[in-house]
């Protein structure tokens, strides 16, 4: 028998797993109404991500020229992972999307999580250096 | 002074973790408050706490090191009880309730999956078993790109055809990964993903699970899958059966 791991994880270090959990350690989790619960201002950000489809005439646009971009002649079972084009099509539709859906306070908590992630990568060190995101952010109040 | 409650667990729990950091910075300690058959996993509140990235660490730490080895009940982040003797008196009141949710997740784990589709390969798809959606596309090309009517016309079909490959493969995922699992539970929804679906899993036959997944990968290669695990069982700390295949609705 093999050893299962101890953790699987989309991202790889343990702060992009965080972020992958976020809506389970805010939305579930066991509630018990004796006790009060802090305010959550601003996980609206859960509700924003890079693939999304929503139904607007960007949208439509946008996919309408994905197909036209598309090599139809490389016939529909090819394996995906052409990383160029598929990079190219989710982040300009990203852009398009987030911009004006992110309100001050969701914008705090991105920055924490893109901080999370960013120093996800520096972990070991005993006490990471505050990022640059987190300075301005000080200046700022 | 506020207390912040992690999670309830047995009394007999192998390893509380008393000491290890919490909640605020500096980190308060952890401490354990027992009654009864049953403990609360609990340290100081800090002033002003609020869902930072420091904090949610640190719940979702110290609940992962506890239900390493032995059941949790976590709870949502951000649950604060007046003071250690609410906490007691919550334990106390309630405790056949957590004894019996403590029972049923014994040996088991959540793992969350997340999934959403690679963009071009689900067009490719979506083109292929669309002939309509071909033809336009052919059109509007040999247009050179077509009208603004035109190309609006063709993003409405494929994006309502995209639409429809999520919501099927949303089904399918949950179908396939049911059988390896003990319950499920729909997660909140959101738009970044196609299906976000929480499976309690046995610790001991977690490879089980995590093979499926690995077969849905390969048998569906325009989905991307996102699997995290194993969690407290954070989607399974309320009783009775989850429902299949509708979204669950709490508060």
């Amino acid at each position: 028998m093999t050893v299962v791991p101890a953790q699987h994880t989309g991202g790889g270090g343990g702060t992009s797993g965080l972020y992958d959990v976020l809506e389970l350690v805010l939305d579930r989790g066991l509630v018990i109404d004796a006790f009060i619960r802090v305010s959550l201002v601003g996980i609206e950000i859960l509700k924003i991500d890079v693939r999304v489809v929503i139904a607007s005439v960007d949208t439509y646009l946008r996919f309408a020229e994905a197909c036209n971009r598309l090599d139809l002649e490389a016939g529909p079972r090819r394996s995906p992972g052409l990383p160029d084009l598929v990079g190219e099509i989710t982040e300009s539709g990203a852009r398009g999307k987030s911009k004006g859906a992110l309100s001050g306070a969701a914008e705090t908590i991105s920055d924490a999580f893109k901080q999370a992630r960013e120093e996800g990568q520096t972990e070991s060190r005993p006490r990471p250096r505050k990022s640059t995101t987190a300075r301005r952010k000080e200046e700022q109040e | 002074m506020s207390t912040y409650v992690y999670g309830i667990t047995a009394g007999s729990h192998p390893k509380l973790p008393e000491g290890v950091d919490g909640v605020g910075d500096p980190p308060r300690a952890v401490r354990v408050i027992k009654e009864g058959e049953l403990a609360a996993v609990v340290s100081d509140a800090p002033e002003g706490l609020r869902p930072k990235r420091r904090d949610l660490l640190a719940h979702q730490n110290v609940l992962a090191e506890t239900g390493a080895v032995g059941p949790v009940l976590p709870m949502r982040f951000g649950s604060l009880s007046p003071d250690d003797a609410a906490v007691a008196g919550v334990l106390a009141e309630r405790a056949d309730h957590f004894k019996e949710r403590l029972e049923a997740l014994a040996g088991k784990v959540e793992y969350n999956v997340k999934a959403s589709h690679d963009e071009e390969a689900v067009l490719h798809r979506v083109m292929a078993e669309n002939p309509e959606i071909r033809a336009l596309t052919e059109a509007n090309r040999q247009a050179g790109g077509g009208s603004y009517e035109q190309r609006l016309r063709l993003g409405e079909i494929v994006v309502a055809a995209v639409k429809n490959r999520e919501a099927e493969d949303a089904v399918e995922i949950q179908h396939v990964l049911e059988p390896v699992a003990a319950a499920v539970s729909v997660g909140p929804e959101s738009t970044g993903w196609l299906a976000n679906v929480s499976f309690l899993v046995d610790r001991e036959s977690a490879e089980v699970f995590i093979n499926a997944v690995e077969q849905v990968r390969k048998s569906h290669p325009y989905l991307e899958l996102r699997v995290n695990g194993p969690l407290p069982p954070y989607s399974f700390v309320e009783p009775g059966p989850s429902p299949p295949a509708e979204t669950r609705t709490e508060d």
